[in-house]
């Protein structure tokens, strides 16, 4: 089994009030010294993780392209350095339309980077603005335009349906020009409401309505709709791509494959045992430069925990799960109203089944 | 003992805050029956839920000395309940004495209290001493409340007594009054014993301790009694006055008023209005008059809310019997409820103060069910007692349905009047009378259903007469009515504990409001969920939950992994707490907020 290498970079240019990610604002300044703690840290784990194969790292944030691309291209050598990446890993970095030129992303696709995950959100300008969100319409599209002229071949775009004052209509405006650009993969996400973020203060205040479910369903239909008409296959809850270009890291996570996570507040997982690290990028700081795991929590799964994960993760994606490990009453409950259905011995939600999956989970997993 | 001819056990009546409780703390304080460093207000109010309601709900009684014309006046003040569920208990401590002192505000003027007690003391042949109160204050109009007030009880206006409870004004003279114009208890000391219960209580140290009048004989401690209508007897252990504390005395004489300790464990068998004798021989051969068992007029389901122990709410429903002879119970098993007891009141007052007791005093979280009156059904001649909705049989299985009926007396200001007679008309009453008391006044009589009484009607005069209209009622027993059985489904499933008996022309709007609050209450499910008003086979009113569309987490990747399994985990703890109706989870908040009925608030007068 493969395994995954995460490596956190929680550094932004702004912070979006939507955003509860480890992910800070005006903390550019501890950069060179954060990327020097992610190598040592590296060099702490290189030991144990000695034998895992890892087919795919994935730098996420934040914002890592706010590092610069000479400190990327050493990390990722240096990572290379310290573990088993296979020479075909996928290796993504996240990206924001402002951070990123050609001339940037050539170099990023000289050191090894495969795949770039860029923070679209929306063409939508009145959404955006929703969103706070600093970046134009204008600036996704040449930032597209510039992956595509550094030789990328392998681009995600992330989108948010369901902000406020965003209609169906304005949705699907979205969801066409994102087709019209043409990425390898896309990534729709019904915005959540999170309550330790300012827009979930607004909303807690009665300052901004809450997403309309029910809007949001359709908008879930729409991009089901729209994407399969443009040839993207709908792999998991929120994510759709070409034949060939689903994203292997993300995968790991929802077949419970085991990753390492480097960085502030990154999270791993290996052998039913969860630990994360400190999320405070300068207390990361301070315990990697003494040598020391940056641990900050730690959890062993119980056979019960298990079972939830296995479920309620495996139900996000194609694959599904094994019909025997669910409650059999529940399950034909649900195939009988089109919630699920059955495909190779494994009970898979539908589109429908997909909106509800809460629902299903809870009751499957007894 | 005190020779009959200086004793006055009286009692004072009025309507609600019309300054009973403090007429008695200036009683207590003029007579020197409590030390001053140890008054404080409402001192007879002893329990704490009556200090905080403003009202009385056990009786007491307490003994003042005082002298005049160099003789030792034993005055006996017997508190009454001031409200209409404990009408029969009223009657009993108003036949414990000779005289009444119906106290009325004077800013306020006569209220249906005031004329409710007033009837009850005439009829009781009570001398009654009508007394302004509150003359102190500047909103107070004594020359046209001393007019109403006179002319009610057949005194010339400036006869009527004016104090101030509040600054002690007139309240000496009172006294004077009192020992002038209430008759001197009759009853000889030879004559076998005959004692009257008005009040009984449990003291978990000594048993039943029972209040009472001695009307004829000697009450001695250590007597063997016999009790009449319970035809039981027991050895007594002491008996007392309250002067005001509990203090022993050898033996309680003929007009005096005081406690014996009866030497029963159970309150039940020493019942209000009950006639205790001596056992043997020397008993009397009959009792007094006026006995009847408590009645319950209002009946509401109780269960044990989420988590909540079927077994506790027993045990603390029969440590509250020990104290209240009147509230009934039985168990109950509702499929949507779970297990709990059908309990009887004497009306909403008491329904609440016992809800509020077994919340307050036992821990107990409880869902109650809407408060109903008992129906009486009739098929061939016999009657079947029905007192709790969804045992109501369904249409054409019976001849016909009898509901209880009230005598419902309204003072309102004339203004309000029109509004006044379309909420009684709206309530299906039937009026009887009606005349001013002042030009300014109106005293109003219906005869209404009690259902309807005790559906919000209380409130809704109040807010209809912006709180200035005050209502009173007596039971005026059973009438033929077209009742009919609403039930409500969801998704095809009846719900027990929202059946309803309701008249039928009212049903559709029942039926209606009850589906549009359950639309609003009751979660998106993953169907559609049918709520249906049905009367027999027939729907009266539908709407419909959509099903819930979208539950889901939109992100989940490596680091969020933890927290979104406990988000789940949470989930479902919550649905842990949702009672299941078929197919349908109903939260528990759904089954309170439906079986509430608007603003009702029970008559808190």
């Amino acid at each position: 089994m493969t395994a995954g290498l995460y490596v956190h970079v929680p550094f932004c240019l702004t912070r979006c009030g939507y955003c509860d990610f480890n992910a800070y604002a005006g903390l550019g300044d501890l950069a060179p010294r954060y990327v020097r703690a992610l190598e040592a840290e590296a060099a702490l784990w290189a030991g144990e993780w000695r034998d895992e194969r890892f087919a795919s790292v994935f730098l996420g944030g934040g914002t890592p392209t706010t590092l610069e691309a000479m400190d990327l291209a050493g990390l990722l050598a240096r990572l290379r350095d310290r573990f088993d990446v296979a020479p075909d890993a996928e290796v993504t970095i996240e990206a924001n339309p402002d951070t990123v030129d050609e001339a940037k992303l050539s170099a990023l696709l000289e050191a090894g980077f495969t795949r770039l995950s860029m923070g679209a959100q929306s063409f939508d300008p009145l959404v955006l603005q929703s969103l706070e969100r600093v970046h134009s319409p204008g600036s996704v599209r040449r930032a597209y335009a510039n992956a595509c002229a550094a030789g990328c071949a392998n681009v995600n775009l992330d989108l948010i349906y369901g902000a406020n004052g965003e209609t169906l209509d304005s949705w699907r405006r979205t969801l066409e020009e994102t087709i019209a650009l043409g990425p390898e993969h896309v990534s729709a996400y019904a915005l959540t409401i999170e309550p330790a973020t300012p827009l979930g203060r607004k909303v807690q205040a009665g300052l901004v309505p809450p997403p309309n479910p029910d809007l949001q369903a359709d908008m879930f239909g729409l991009a089901c709709e729209l994407l399969a008409d443009a040839g993207y296959e709908h792999y998991e809850v929120s994510n759709w791509s070409k034949p060939g270009f689903a994203c292997r890291h993300n995968l790991g996570y929802w077949e419970r494959r085991p990753y390492l996570g480097l960085g502030a507040g990154a999270h791993s997982y290996r052998g039913g045992l969860r630990w994360w690290n400190v999320r405070p990028p300068p207390e990361y700081l301070d315990m990697v430069v003494v040598g020391v795991h940056p641990i900050g929590g730690e959890e062993r799964l119980t056979p019960q925990d298990e079972r939830l994960e296995e479920v309620f993760l495996k139900l996000r994606i194609m694959e599904g799960i094994a019909v025997e490990r669910v409650e059999p009453k529940a399950a034909a409950t649900f195939i009988a109203e089109g919630l699920m259905m059955r495909r190779n011995g494994h009970l898979v939600a539908t589109e429908r089944g997909m909106l509800l999956l809460n629902e299903l989970v809870l009751a499957l997993a007894g | 003992m005190t020779e009959t001819n200086h004793i006055r056990n009286f009692c004072i009546v009025a309507h609600i805050d019309h300054g009973k409780s403090t007429l008695a703390d200036r009683l207590l304080e003029l007579t020197h029956a409590v030390a001053e460093r140890e008054m404080r207000d409402q001192y007879l109010d002893k329990m704490d839920l009556e200090r905080e309601r403003g009202i009385t709900i056990k009786a007491q009684a307490v003994r003042l000395a005082h002298q005049a014309g160099g003789r030792t006046y034993e005055l006996n003040l017997i508190d009454t309940p001031g409200h209409v569920d404990f009408t029969y208990e009223v009657s009993r401590s108003l036949a414990a004495c000779e005289g009444a002192v119906l106290l009325v505000d004077a800013a306020q003027g006569i209220e249906a209290q005031t004329l409710a007690n007033y009837h009850l003391a005439r009829d009781a042949g009570l001398s009654i001493i009508p007394v302004l109160n509150k003359i102190d204050l500047p909103q107070a109009d004594p020359e046209e409340t001393a007019r109403e007030l006179g002319e009610l009880v057949g005194w010339r206006p400036e006869d009527v007594l004016r104090v101030s409870a509040k600054t002690g004004e007139g309240v000496a003279h009172l006294i004077d009054r009192i020992i002038e114009l209430v008759p001197a208890p009759r009853g000889r000391r030879e004559d076998p014993l005959r004692a009257l219960i008005f009040d009984s209580t449990f003291d978990p140290y000594r048993g039943v301790v029972a209040y009472v009048r001695v009307k004829d004989g000697v009450l001695s401690s250590r007597a063997k009694i016999r009790l009449m209508a319970a035809n039981i007897e027991s050895e007594a252990e002491e008996c007392g006055v309250f002067a005001p504390e509990a203090t022993p005395a050898p033996e309680l004489g003929p007009g005096e008023v005081g406690y014996l300790v009866t030497g029963m464990k159970d309150v039940h068998q020493a019942k209000v209005g009950d006639t205790i004798t001596i056992a043997g021989r020397h008993r009397a051969r009959e009792a007094l008059p006026g006995y009847r068992e408590p009645t319950p007029m209002v009946w509401s389901g109780m269960f044990p809310a989420e988590g909540g122990d079927y077994s506790e709410l027993r045990e603390a429903l029969d440590k509250l019997k020990l104290n209240d002879a009147a509230l009934r119970y039985e168990p109950e098993t509702s499929q949507a409820l779970g297990f709990g007891f059908r309990c009887g009141f004497l009306g909403l007052l008491h329904m609440d103060i016992v809800k509020e007791r077994l919340e307050r005093e036992f821990a107990q979280e409880l869902i109650a069910t809407a408060p109903n009156v008992e129906f009486h059904v009739v098929r061939d001649g016999r009657v079947t007692v029905v007192h709790n909705p969804s045992e109501m049989p369904q249409p054409g299985t019976y001849d016909h349905v009898e509901e209880p009926m009230v005598l419902a007396t309204v003072i309102t200001p004339s203004e309000y009047l029109g509004p006044v007679l379309d909420l009684c008309q709206s309530r299906r009453g039937e009026l009887v009378d009606m005349k001013y008391l002042s030009p300014e006044r109106a005293e109003v009589h219906y005869r209404l259903p009690l259902a309807e009484i005790i559906f919000d009607f209380f409130d809704q005069l109040k807010s209809r007469t912006r709180g200035y209209a005050s209502l009173d009622y007596e039971h005026w027993g059973y009438e033929p009515a077209d009742m009919v059985r609403v039930d409500v489904l969801l998704h095809g499933e009846p719900v027990d504990a929202f059946s309803s008996v309701v008249h039928r022309a009212k049903a559709p709007q029942y039926g209606r409001r009850m589906v549009e609050r359950l639309r609003e209450l009751i979660p998106r499910q993953l169907f559609d969920v049918a709520i249906q008003a049905t009367i027999g086979s027939r729907v009266i009113a539908r709407e419909t939950v959509k099903a819930k569309r979208k539950d889901v987490l939109a992100k989940c990747y490596g680091g969020d992994i933890t927290r979104k399994r406990k988000l789940l985990e949470e989930q479902k703890k919550g649905k842990a707490r949702l009672r299941r109706v078929g197919r349908v989870d109903v939260p528990q908040e759904a089954f309170i907020a439906a079986l509430r009925v608007d603003e009702r608030a029970g008559d808190k007068r």
